[in-house]
């Protein structure tokens, strides 16, 4: 068994006690891909991860690796290795016997071992710390001590739950770029756990965004920032997240804030609706929907605008040139194509 | 003023123990002395009558060891997986289980003691080290059993999780990576079990005999209807109680993480 | 298709591993227990061999005019409650005491450990012999000292209670103090810090802050304090023996005496029996009141 497998799950679901934690999950992961499952805390991406590890048993469904069927088998019986939040390092072993104990306990040879260990902890530049303890471990020494121990055995899916989130921020932008290589170096499926979008966005090569237990989206990061399916996907992602003004659509036409604003494409008979768009996509201009400057937030590179467009705040992000004060009145301009129209009722993409 | 109250403290939780030893070290006219003398010419002729002459303890000695080994060595191999048990995994009907330990530990040992007079005398079994030792077992287990499902529940659930995914079985999870975890647990309990098998009297009582005969009943052959001989059953008292006065100042980190932490899972016998 | 072959690996596995300690408690606790039970409704005199038979409820009919019985109880209630409170009271004010002088914390914790880990027999043994021996006893010294006269500490019926009341407080009492003191060194320091900028005086802060977040630890304290004092046993009876006649026989010396001694293990049993309920009975009580907190 060697290489990176094809993930499927099939209709999983899953309940704790009368909660629904997982429903509908369907997923087909490429072999070799970066995929991010992304989501709030509590959506039930961990708990997918976990399904997947063979920690938690579904309710409903299969888990397929390649095309065998895992969803009975034993945690050690499946081939995978996980990073989990906390690291589960074990505190009283060195970080040579934790990085050796996967394969002690599948009884390889000792020298196969050696090698096989001094590897893993070269790839992630641990190889000096060998003979220390977890305790005596900084944070990101931890880190990649597990991420080693879960190399060492060549397992053909990497799961890992949140890796990032007990490093502080500059450690995790540099840890960022490196589990992306590392992947690469590797010939192995990874899929990646986080609540931070973001993170999701840079490194994965697609991602599920999870809401309430129910795979929401799936696509590249591209797809899933410029095209979201609903409301939640498109607040979820983007930073300062996407504007929403609630409005009366009829036809071609948009009415909200008092203004009317020209659709794309005729939407059909009178609905409830929600426009969404980006900060990023207006622009303050001399003309447009009127709004007044509450707030100027300086980012140092560029600078968020809060205004008030009738009740509704609405937030943009423009260059740190451009000059406004609080109090004024300004006029918000975008083009049509950067306008996201969601169906009020339903919250799905219209 | 406050190091005075504390010094007070310190004695007279002590001096007991203390007043023991001096009057170990008495004459027997010295201990009859009025008012009680703390300047006094030593002999050792009280420990040597207890160690070694007619009178001698070592027998007792002997007995306890022998009993309080064999509780506690049994007593720790059938509450450690049966704790983990409890305390991990998916066992059925957990919380009943879990409370019928709990009320195995309420009960007064006198409502057991008197079938298993009846039981073992049956059995033929009185006056022997199985016998007494069954019962030991019986009344040390539920609370072992609770001490270590305490203790097991403090390891990350994720380190088990961890070794499982590292193909080594539940079998072997627990052995190389939950029970290192639970080395302190383990000591602590080892501990009290210990100590409350060496310490304990009534079931000593009824039970013994000849064959076995703890030194908590020995401390008795100095004490008759015609006199007490104080001064060797002070000397027989400190050589019973120097075993466990001697790990209770080792362990009493342990002894005192022990007491505190069963007490807030709501347990424990002592 | 139901993920549930991984769940009954585990409970196979939690079985294997419980079932030993499982069957030897069920074996070991419930079954003598049954038999105590059914020994309570059987004639059984170890002095009068022939006779045998079952007695029906006979003990029980006896046991409610047994004045020593209701003289028995009535002294376990006494005992417990009068020791269990010294116990709290005493052990709470030394925890508040110890709380002052962060120095002394560790030498006094191991001079805590003294008293516990004796075994209550030769802790008896010692009182006893020791302090409470009339003449040369250390508490005959200390009376007469302050002019209080000399005392028959054991062998006056009310004094015997009272000295072994005073035995049993002396070796838990530490037992208290450092589960109080645990509690209450786990205290958060700021919320003090906050009643102080409020204006709280010591006793306030004490009464509101201290005393409801170390309640837990108190309840549990009374609940284990109370069950050890329910079964006491070996103090008393290498102190008095249960003595001066009944003066200090709580219902465990009864059933003790009236089996191991008196021989009728038959009547022996039925106020074993009573015990037991009774202890039943008040663990129930006080794990409700627990959970009520």
């Amino acid at each position: 068994m060697s290489g990176a497998a094809r993930i499927r799950l099939l209709g999983v679901a899953k309940r704790h006690g009368g909660v629904t934690a997982l429903k509908d999950i369907d997923l087909d992961i490429a072999a070799g891909e970066f995929f991010a499952l992304l989501g709030p805390s509590g959506s039930g991406k961990t708990t997918t991860l976990r399904i997947l590890a063979g920690l938690e048993s579904a309710d409903e469904g299969r888990v397929l690796l390649d095309e065998l069927d895992i969803t009975d088998a034993e945690p050690g019986a499946r081939d995978v290795a996980m990073v989990f939040q906390s690291y589960a390092l074990y505190p009283h072993m060195s970080v040579h016997e934790n990085i050796a104990f996967p394969l002690r306990m599948v009884s390889t040879p000792a020298d196969e071992i050696e090698r096989a260990v001094l590897q893993a902890a070269e790839k992630v530049r641990i190889g000096h710390l060998l003979g220390r303890r977890p305790g005596q471990l900084s944070g990101g020494q931890q880190q990649r001590c597990a991420l080693a121990r879960a190399i060492v055995r060549k397992p053909r899916l990497f799961l890992l739950d949140e890796p990032l989130s007990n490093l502080d921020a500059k450690l995790r932008l540099e840890t960022r770029v490196e589990l992306k290589k590392l992947h690469r170096s590797l010939d192995v499926t990874t899929l990646y756990v986080t609540h931070d979008q973001e993170e999701a966005m840079t490194i994965a090569d697609r991602l599920a965004v999870f809401m309430e237990g129910r795979i929401e989206q799936v696509g590249t990061p591209e797809e899933v920032f410029a095209q979201p399916k609903s409301l939640d996907v498109a607040a979820f992602l983007g930073s300062p997240p996407m504007n929403f003004l609630p409005a009366k659509l009829v036809g071609r036409v948009a009415r909200a804030a008092g203004q009317t604003i020209d659709l794309a494409r005729d939407y059909g008979p009178e609905r409830d609706a929600v426009l969404g768009i980006r900060p990023g996509a207006i622009r303050l201009e001399a003309s447009g929907i009127p709004a007044q400057v509450y707030l100027v937030e300086q980012l140092g590179e560029n600078a968020i605008v809060d205004l008030h467009v009738g009740e509704t705040l609405v937030r943009v992000r423009v260059d740190r040139r451009v000059r406004v004060r609080e109090g004024d009145t300004v006029h918000l301009a975008f083009s049509t194509e950067d306008l996201h129209v969601f169906d009020a009722a339903t919250r799905q993409r219209l | 003023m406050l190091g005075l109250a504390a010094g007070l403290l310190l004695l007279v939780w002590s001096f007991p123990v203390l007043w023991g030893f001096l009057t170990s070290l008495k004459s027997e006219r010295d201990v009859l002395a009025y008012p009680p003398v703390l300047v006094f010419a030593p002999t050792l002729a009280n420990y040597r009558d207890v160690l070694f002459g007619a009178t001698t303890i070592l027998p007792n000695l002997l007995s306890s060891l022998i009993v309080s080994v064999s509780t506690t060595a049994v007593t720790m191999l059938l509450a450690i997986p049966a704790a983990y048990a409890l305390a991990r995994l998916e066992l059925p009907a957990k919380r009943a289980t879990g409370f019928y330990v709990l009320a195995t530990q309420m009960l007064p040992p006198v409502g057991l003691v008197i079938p298993y007079f009846l039981m073992l005398r049956g059995l033929g079994w009185l006056d022997t080290y199985h016998g007494m030792v069954l019962l030991y077992i019986t009344a040390a287990l539920p609370f072992a059993i609770w001490l270590m499902v305490s203790y097991f529940e403090e390891i990350p659930r994720e380190m088990e999780e961890a070794a499982l995914l590292d193909r080594a079985g539940r079998l072997r999870a627990l052995w190389h990576v939950v029970l290192p975890q639970a080395r302190g647990g383990i000591a602590v309990t080892v501990v009290f079990v210990f100590l409350n098998a060496w310490n304990e009297f009534l079931f000593a009582v009824v039970l013994a005999g000849n064959t076995v005969r703890p030194v908590t009943v020995a401390m008795f052959n100095f004490i008759s209807v015609e006199q007490t001989q104080w001064a060797r059953l002070a000397a027989a008292a400190i050589v019973a109680m120097a075993p466990v006065i001697l790990l209770g100042l080792f362990a009493q980190k342990h002894i005192v993480k022990g007491l505190t932490v069963g007490a807030v899972k709501g347990g424990g016998r002592r | 298709m139901r993920g549930s072959s991984l769940a009954a690996g585990e409970r196979r596995f939690a079985l294997a591993l419980f079932l030993p300690a499982f069957l030897v408690l069920v074996l070991a606790t419930t079954f003598p227990l049954v038999y105590l039970v059914w020994n309570s409704f059987l004639k059984m005199d170890l002095t009068m061999p022939w006779v045998s038979g079952f007695a029906g409820g006979d003990h029980y009919a006896r046991m409610a005019a047994d004045a020593r019985f209701w003289h028995s109880l009535q002294l376990t209630a006494i005992y417990t409650g009068a020791t269990v409170a010294l116990q709290v009271l005493v052990g709470l004010g030394l925890a508040l005491l110890v709380m002052q002088i962060p120095k002394g914390q560790g030498a006094l914790r191991v001079g805590a450990i003294l008293p516990i880990v004796l075994a209550p027999v030769v802790v008896g043994l010692f009182w006893r012999t020791l302090v409470l021996a009339p003449d040369f006893g250390v508490a005959d010294f200390v009376t007469r000292s302050l002019g209080l006269g000399s005392h028959n500490w054991l062998g006056d019926p009310q004094l015997a209670l009272a000295s072994v009341i005073a035995i049993h407080t002396w070796q838990w009492t530490p037992f208290a103090f450092l589960v109080i003191l645990a509690s209450l060194s786990a205290l958060p320091p700021d919320i003090y810090e906050a009643a102080r900028i409020d204006r709280a005086s010591a006793w306030q802060r004490f009464r509101h802050i201290t005393l409801p977040l170390i309640r837990p630890a108190i309840v549990v304290v009374v609940i284990l304090r109370m069950m050890t004092a329910l079964s006491a046993f070996a103090a008393i009876f290498a102190a008095t023996g249960g003595g001066p006649g009944t003066a200090t026989e709580i219902l465990n010396l009864y059933a003790y005496r009236m089996s191991f001694v008196e021989l009728n293990i038959g009547y022996g049993a039925a106020l074993a029996v009573v015990l037991l309920v009774l202890t039943m009975a008040t663990a129930g009580l006080l794990f409700s009141l627990r959970t009520k907190a």
